[in-house]
């Protein structure tokens, strides 16, 4: 039977319970790596002053305070270091097990990502994985009384097919 | 350090654990608490007030929440009134404010209260508000709650590296979780044997049941003063703020600084920073309350501390050396394993259970302690934070 709930956030989106971004340019400075992860690509911001490849990426360089930056692309595969599979107290949305890697993307990077299409049991220490993106609910915005509903896409990572 | 030395006078604490009360309830409750240990202080001379809590705001639907309390417990600070963020290390944060309030002259007479209420009538909304614990975008959005995947690589990594073994983690649930068999507020007060903790159904693989804190409800205060102010109100020993220390790089799983999981150099940094301030060393403290979140944790604080030697804190704790009766007795009222963990009031409670050791007045308490130290690790353990208390300025 349905709960009741709060009546009066019935057909609301409370963007307060959303667990992924709120990636629309209208809440969002960095709205472009969704759009380049909608494409494929991983990546990140980096300086065109000074050179620093930050990861997350960022609006304004914190190494030298210039907000001339660019995309620049990220490896999509890497290699897995370490590797969990939580079987209890998995957050709502998410299924169990839920499985992490500590990636090896090369470069000097660490990733801890969530792993994706792998069964309990398949992944080992040293496998490859590569990057997995993935339509998640859209967001609603309202426009001037008018509601619009932004497409998102996130990512994860898979095993490489053997 | 310049300016006045500070002293921590009364604390207050209520029961911990799945509680049939709002965070406003509890926070009366512990500030009750805590004027009771000090009688000759009055409410009215209270002029600052500072409150740990992180998740206040989203499952109290309360923000400015210092202000609400403040009303509740019938204080009206005068110099400083607001709430303190820094999740698992609110506490401590706060504790370390208002040590500099005091200090500089900026107040006289700061409570620092803090705690959580977690548990939500429906308990899916406990566990899916911890994925806001992170760097919600990045981290909450792959399912990253509280850290538990990273603990549990940490204990992999520790394991391989340093042969670590399950035993020696269930150690460190079995010795807490006694500490807090005669604590009334602890939220277990049932000891566990080495069997039962072995036997635990997993969580995240090598972690099981009893090496994770659990969710609990709780409140926690404190009250400082300078040590002029601090005479006059009590004839107990006095204890001081001796040293601190918190170093904070971020909130997320990316750009960990450490070799591996297992390698902790911020908290490194944290407790030189802290033992420079305090001019003393590991060797010569004589208690501590380590933020053991996890059994991992606790064993590699033994080592960052420098307590023991780097991947040395399995056999260290696996043989008593975090015991009574051994190097230095960790944990004493049963940590956040056995009393819970309500992030901003925990390094409240520590603090709270470090003073009843300096005085000699603790439940479970260490002959001739001196000097204590606490220290909380924060978010994705990207922060540490320690305070060095001792009998001496």
């Amino acid at each position: 039977m349905p709960l009741p709930g709060v009546p009066i956030l019935e057909d609301k989106y409370p963007s307060t319970m959303d667990p992924y971004p709120l990636e629309a340019k209208e809440f969002n400075r960095i709205h472009q790596f969704y759009e380049n992860l909608r494409r494929k690509r991983f990546t990140t911001t980096k300086c065109k002053k000074c050179g620093h490849v930050p990861f997350p990426p960022r609006v304004i360089c914190p190494e030298c305070n210039s907000e001339d930056l660019e995309w620049v692309d990220l490896p999509t595969r890497g290699k897995v270091l370490y590797f969990t599979e939580e079987v209890a107290g998995v957050p709502l949305g998410f299924d169990s097990p839920l499985i992490h890697a500590l990636i090896d993307l090369g470069e000097g990077r660490n990733l801890l990502s969530r792993i994706i299409n792998c069964k309990q049991g398949q992944l080992k220490e040293g496998d490859k994985v590569q990057l997995a993106v993935f339509d998640v609910p859209p967001m609603i915005i309202e426009v001037k009384g008018a509601i619009k509903e932004e497409k998102r896409v996130f990512f994860a990572f898979e095993p490489v097919k053997k | 350090m310049t300016g006045r030395d500070v002293c921590i006078i009364a604390g207050g604490m209520s029961r911990w654990g799945i509680r049939e009360a709002s965070l406003v309830d509890m926070a009366q409750e512990v500030a009750k608490d805590c004027f009771d240990d000090i009688p000759a202080l009055k409410r009215k001379d209270v002029d600052g007030f500072l409150f740990a809590s992180s998740f206040c705001g989203r499952i109290a639907f309360q923000v400015n929440i210092a202000q609400v309390i403040a009303e509740r417990i019938g204080i009206k600070p005068t110099n400083m009134c607001t709430r303190v963020d820094t999740l698992c290390a609110g506490g401590s944060s706060g504790i370390i404010l208002a040590t500099g309030l005091i200090r500089s002259g900026m107040a006289d007479i700061v409570m620092v209260a803090g705690g959580e209420k977690l548990y939500t009538p429906q308990r899916w909304e406990t566990y899916y508000s911890q994925i806001a614990s992170e760097d919600h975008d990045w981290d909450g959005a792959q399912g990253i709650g509280l850290p538990l995947p990273w603990f549990a690589m940490t204990s992999q990594a520790h394991m391989k590296l340093y042969g670590t073994k399950k035993e020696q983690l269930a150690a460190v649930s079995v010795k807490n979780r006694r500490n807090a068999a005669n604590n009334p507020t602890a939220h277990f007060q049932k000891a566990v044997t080495l069997d039962e903790v072995m036997a635990a159904r997993p969580i995240v693989p090598p972690l099981s049941l009893f090496d994770c804190c659990p969710v609990t409800d709780g409140c926690a205060a404190v009250i400082l003063t300078h040590a002029d102010k601090a005479r006059e109100l009590t004839d107990r020993p006095l204890v001081y703020i001796r040293g601190t220390a918190q170093v904070a790089l971020h909130s997320m799983s990316m750009n960990w600084p450490g070799e591996h999981p297992a390698d902790w150099p911020h908290l490194r940094a944290a407790a030189k920073s802290a033992y420079e301030t305090a001019g003393i060393g590991p060797g010569n403290i004589d208690v501590a309350m380590t933020h053991d979140c996890f059994t991992i944790s606790e064993i590699i604080e033994m080592e960052e501390l420098g307590f023991c030697k780097k991947g040395e804190g399995g056999p260290f704790v696996e043989s008593g050396q975090s015991d009574f009766g051994g190097k230095i007795p960790v944990n004493t009222d049963g940590g956040l394993l056995a009393c819970g963990h309500p992030f901003g009031g925990t390094g409240i409670r520590q603090a709270h259970e470090i003073l009843q050791q300096l005085q000699g007045r603790a439940i479970n308490q260490v002959e001739g302690a001196k000097i204590g130290l606490t220290h909380n690790l924060s978010g994705l353990n990207a922060e540490h934070t320690i305070l060095i208390y001792a009998r001496e300025p």
